[in-house]
């Protein structure tokens, strides 16, 4: 990538000058180069929206890389998954940090990408003609938790064991075509061998593929259609060619890659500070662990089907929970397809703000479940309350009882994060 | 803004030491991917297979063994046939040589073998198997876990592989 | 005794009719061939006999089916003699080939005359023991019937044959359901043993016999291994008492018969010098210590000078009995002292190696070597019954040379990890580098206006 225009500098830059027209003409990147030159980002208060489908970009780079990496020691079998893991982590050089960065980028992956499809909804960036965008991007969301739930059982320990025997018991539950699902999806009745081997071509085969035609489809319509901006910000520059933008090549790809080493020094910290443990190796015709959960992103359905009462006006609670989570899904999907006009955006909006403090609500109760937790349980509610309501921020002008209230809410968050963090302290 | 001297040197400072912290990074990430990708010693915990640290013509009183294999002692026998063949400088036979988990099936002790009675014993409450690994006699409840064992060189100085058969 | 006999033969003529019916009954009952129509004892002995009454004790085909003897081709008169067919029958107590069971004390030669010959047991299985009968007359059991017998008032309540292994329906040893399958011959030795009243005022050589050893058994570690664990293997009653045999080991045998599973130990244990002073003194070996029927999984506890120490009842200054030297007890003390000192070092070996490995450290191979001190600590404790302080501290210091090591190395793994935490620090230098140099450079880029001159806005 050229982080400058290349000053003639003598030999060394001719050289230099000759290879690139070399390739530039062989492989015809006038038009990249022209694409590039031409493409801009437009500066408004939304700007760093942006840059999240970038980093998202990067760390699912990372996750090839560390992937590619780790295919290369993990043998996919009951009787070797557990121990090549763990000779990765122990034996093979640096394999700890390796398959550190795997998990913990996935888990900021999808921190991300859900905080992308949150900012999008938010800026209505959905609007005509980026239909198929959205749609494409929220098909990415679900492939990369597909990823995520597919490889937590790869490293074939105790936890993802029971985990995902629980996971594809949900499948199950779908009536008419749930026990063939279930069957599909263990190609068995339990959860064996042959699940393990399912699990790790999806993993490395089919995801992969599937990921990279959707991104590729998302990607190109990212860069037909432009940036989106939102409607407040064309409203106050008064159309789209008078708000200010910025170049793609250099600036706001410089501002990218800040975010991106900013993301690299994060999982470099994460993967040796808290190195991806281990566990146990799962013990089939064992009982089943205390404490058995999902990955964090799956949490708020873990909880709430754990909630749910056996029966719901004579239908099974579990039946409705997956019926009502996969309407959810369909609800996201065709968002574009659903704002028709200012009272549907309303409902719309409605529906996303209970769908967040569902989220939150759910997920901060899920990862501390015991009483005694409840301080953490409420450190976490608020944490993820605050990051969900900054992202409000841009969207409010000064001066307004809305942005009153929205900096009153985040303080007093604030306030009950810091309250919380000074009890745990001291008690 | 160009047209200031200054601030254009100052870039083209800022320029180089970025190339170069650049070139650092990337040495910082390349550097654990290279490492990763050297092969990894051969005895490793959890591997299907081990060699074990002595050769056949040291047996049946090897040092070092029974030795670690995945974590677990692994004890090697020659059985009396295979020492005859070894004495009279014959090619040993498959199952001449055998493998076992060492850890005794009723408390966990260690057990070894038994040259003069032809047995594996385990010296904490008198459990005796056969050269099969059996169980015949004393309170141990199952056989012991068997490994399969491969020779690979000259005769009489042949290495012993030992693998799970799993 | 004739009309009786008329009777019969007119009775007989009407089962004749009947023959079919009967038959058919017979064969539809179970795997065995049933008895034939003729067969004397039916008569009376079977409950729809035909001259079966209230008085006439009896027997039916279903609760011999599963009786080893039935099963191997054995009818009534094979053990009870007389004659098998109703033509040849002649009253019991007039015929001599019945063999007639007047009191317990026929049952053992009744057994005997088949499980005592070779020659006949042969036939039924070539490595049959026949030394039961003889080994029964020596037991408490066969040495208190023979007593009795000669008291001329035959003791009823002392066991034989029958009451461990059942009349009618015995089962073959081996048989899970058996009374004298190793699981259950506690029960059956409780069935009389653990009863009160049927045990008051019986002595063996002047002592009590008592009536809870088979509660205090449940408690011990065999008697759990045995009912909990299901290990056959553990000992029960007849491991350490014999069976047919039955005695309580005498002083000079208890170490044999734990030595017989326990025999690292009771071979130090005779060698040692304890063992000969106990002798002398008339303790019994092992028993002192560990107790008898409720033995539980020994413990450190036992061992030194505390209180609840094993030791300390004798070689302390504050309850010395039989003569046992003080400087024992020091042994005692320094025993543990340095069994403490290992058990420490490799509960922190381990507990560091459990850090390590939590941490993705490689540690494997401590970790199969502190087996090696786990082994000496095993060894140690088997030791400590040659009450010989230099060979327990000998191992013992092994196991702390290779526990102080595994520590070590536990510790530099440990350390290892540490070390990765600064490297990483060092690794986030250029990163961070990149990230501020790239910040000022952006700062040296401004950003061209193509169109929207609307900064004023902002």
């Amino acid at each position: 990538m050229s982080l400058a225009p290349v000053s003639a500098q003598g030999e060394k830059a001719s050289w230099k000058q000759r290879l690139k027209a070399f390739f530039v003409e062989r492989l015809g990147l006038e038009a990249v180069q022209s694409l590039a030159a031409k493409k801009t980002v437009p500066l408004h208060r939304c700007t760093p929206f942006y840059f999240l489908g970038g980093m998202a970009l990067f760390l699912f780079l990372v996750q090839i890389v560390s992937g590619i990496l780790l295919a290369l020691y993990y043998k996919p079998s009951p009787d070797q998954a557990f121990e090549s893991v763990r000779a990765i982590m122990t034996e093979v050089e640096f394999g700890w940090l390796i398959r550190s960065a795997h998990s913990w980028s996935a888990n900021l992956l999808i921190g991300i990408l859900f905080l992308h499809l949150l900012t999008t909804y938010m800026m209505r960036a959905y609007r005509r003609p980026r239909e198929i965008t959205w749609i494409t991007g929220v098909l990415l969301l679900a492939l990369f938790m597909a990823f995520g739930f597919s490889g937590y059982l790869l490293p074939w320990n105790q936890l993802a064991f029971f985990a995902t025997r629980v996971g594809t018991a949900i499948v199950g539950v779908v009536p008419g075509i749930g026990h063939s699902l279930l069957l599909l999806a263990r190609g068995g009745e339990e959860v064996t061998g042959d699940t393990l081997a399912r699990f790790y071509a999806i993993h490395v085969v089919v995801l992969p593929l599937v990921t990279f035609v959707v991104l590729g489809i998302h990607l190109y319509l990212v860069q037909k259609h432009g940036m989106s901006i939102p409607e407040r910000e064309l409203a106050r520059y008064g159309g789209p060619e008078r708000v200010p933008s910025m170049p793609f090549v250099p600036h706001f790809l410089l501002r990218d890659i800040v975010g991106w080493y900013l993301a690299l020094a994060l999982l470099a910290a994460l993967a040796a500070l808290f190195p991806w443990e281990l566990g146990e190796k799962a013990d089939p015709f064992g009982a089943a662990p205390e404490g058995i959960k999902p990955e964090w992103y799956f949490l708020f359905m873990y909880q709430t089907l754990k909630l749910l009462p056996p029966y719901i006006a004579g239908f099974e609670g579990e039946v409705l929970g997956v019926l009502f989570f996969g309407l959810c899904g369909l609800v996201v999907l065709v968002v574009p397809f659903l704002d028709r006009g200012p009272r549907s955006r309303a409902v719309l909006n409605g529906l996303a703000a209970v769908a967040v403090a569902f989220f939150v609500v759910m997920t901060a109760w899920a990862f501390f479940p015991n009483p005694e937790q409840k301080v953490a349980c409420i450190m976490l509610g608020t944490l993820l309350s605050f990051v969900s309501l900054t992202l409000l921020v841009p969207f409010a002008d000064q001066r307004t009882p809305a942005y009153r209230l929205l900096i009153g809410l985040l303080g007093l968050l604030g306030l009950i994060f810091v309250g919380a963090a000074v009890w745990e302290l001291i008690a | 803004m160009d047209t200031d001297p200054g601030s254009s040197s100052r870039r083209r400072w800022l320029l180089h030491s970025l190339q170069a912290s650049f070139a650092a990074t990337v040495a910082a990430i390349c550097y654990p991917v290279l490492r990763f990708l050297r092969p990894r010693p051969a005895t490793v915990s959890g591997a299907m297979e081990v060699v074990a640290p002595f050769r056949v013509n040291q047996l049946p009183n090897a040092p070092g063994n029974p030795f670690n294999f995945g974590g677990k002692p692994c004890l090697v026998v020659l059985t009396p046939e295979g020492e005859k063949r070894l004495a009279r400088g014959e090619r040993l036979q498959p199952g001449d040589i055998r493998a076992f988990n060492a850890i005794c099936t009723h408390m966990d002790c260690t057990v070894h073998y038994r040259p003069d009675h032809g047995d594996i014993f385990c010296s904490c409450h008198n459990g005796v198997y056969d050269l099969n690994g059996h169980n015949v006699s004393g309170p141990p409840p199952r056989p012991l876990e068997t490994y399969k064992v491969t020779l690979r060189g000259s005769p009489g100085q042949e290495e012993i592989v030992v693998s799970r058969t799993s | 005794m004739k009309g009786r006999l008329a009777i019969f033969a007119a009775v007989w003529c009407g089962m004749a009719f009947g023959s079919a019916v009967a038959g058919e009954k017979g064969s539809a009952s179970g795997p065995s061939p049933s008895l034939p129509d003729d067969y004397s004892c039916k008569v009376c002995h079977w409950k729809d006999g035909e001259l079966w009454n209230q008085e006439t004790p009896t027997v039916s085909e279903s609760e011999l089916a599963d009786d080893i003897h039935w099963q191997v081709g054995l009818r009534c008169h094979d053990c009870h003699g007389g004659a098998p067919s109703i033509e040849d029958y002649e009253n019991h107590r007039t015929d001599e080939s019945f063999h007639a069971i007047a009191s317990p004390a026929d049952i053992p030669g009744f057994c005997g005359r088949c499980h005592s010959k070779i020659e006949y047991m042969r036939r039924y299985t070539p490595s049959a023991r026949t030394d039961q009968e003889t080994e029964y007359w020596t037991s408490g059991h066969g040495q208190r019937l023979k007593e009795s017998l000669e008291e001329k008032k035959v003791d009823k309540d002392v066991a034989t044959c029958v009451d461990c292994h059942g009349r009618h329906g015995i089962l073959a040893v081996n048989d899970p359901r058996s009374p004298v399958y190793p699981t259950h011959v506690g029960e059956t030795c409780a069935r009389c043993h653990s009863d009160e009243k049927r045990m008051a005022g019986r002595t063996y050589h002047g002592r009590p016999l008592g009536h809870d050893q088979y509660e205090q058994w449940q408690q011990s570690v065999h008697g759990q291994a045995l009912l909990k664990k299901g290990d056959l293997s553990a000992p029960t009653c007849n491991d350490c008492h014999g069976n047919h045999g039955a005695v309580p080991p005498g002083i000079d045998s208890v170490a044999n018969a734990c030595g017989s599973c326990h025999a690292k130990q009771a071979e130090l244990f005779s060698e040692a010098r304890m063992k000969h002073r106990f002798e002398e003194i008339g303790l019994p070996g092992c028993v002192t210590c560990h107790g008898n029927h409720r033995i539980v999984q020994p413990t450190d506890e036992m061992l030194g000078m505390a209180k609840s120490a094993v030791c300390s009842r004798c070689h302390s200054p504050e309850n010395e009995q039989y003569g046992a030297p003080l400087a024992g007890g020091e042994a005692a003390a320094a025993m543990r002292k340095a069994m403490e000192d290992l058990k420490q070092q490799i509960a922190e070996a381990q507990a560091k190696l459990a850090e390590a490995d939590r941490l993705g450290m490689e540690v494997s191979g401590p970790r199969y070597d502190l087996r090696q001190a786990v082994d000496a600590l095993t060894n140690a404790r088997s030791l400590i019954h040659s009450f010989s302080l230099d060979r327990v501290q000998k191992a013992l210091k092994e196991g702390l040379d290779v526990a102080t090591n595994v520590n070590k190395r536990a510790e530099d793994a440990l350390r290892e990890h540490t070390y990765r935490r600064i490297w990483l620090a060092v690794s986030l230098v250029p990163i961070l580098l990149v990230v501020t140099l790239l910040i000022l450079y952006i700062r040296t880029l401004p950003i061209p206006e193509p169109t929207s001159p609307h900064e004023a806005d902002r």
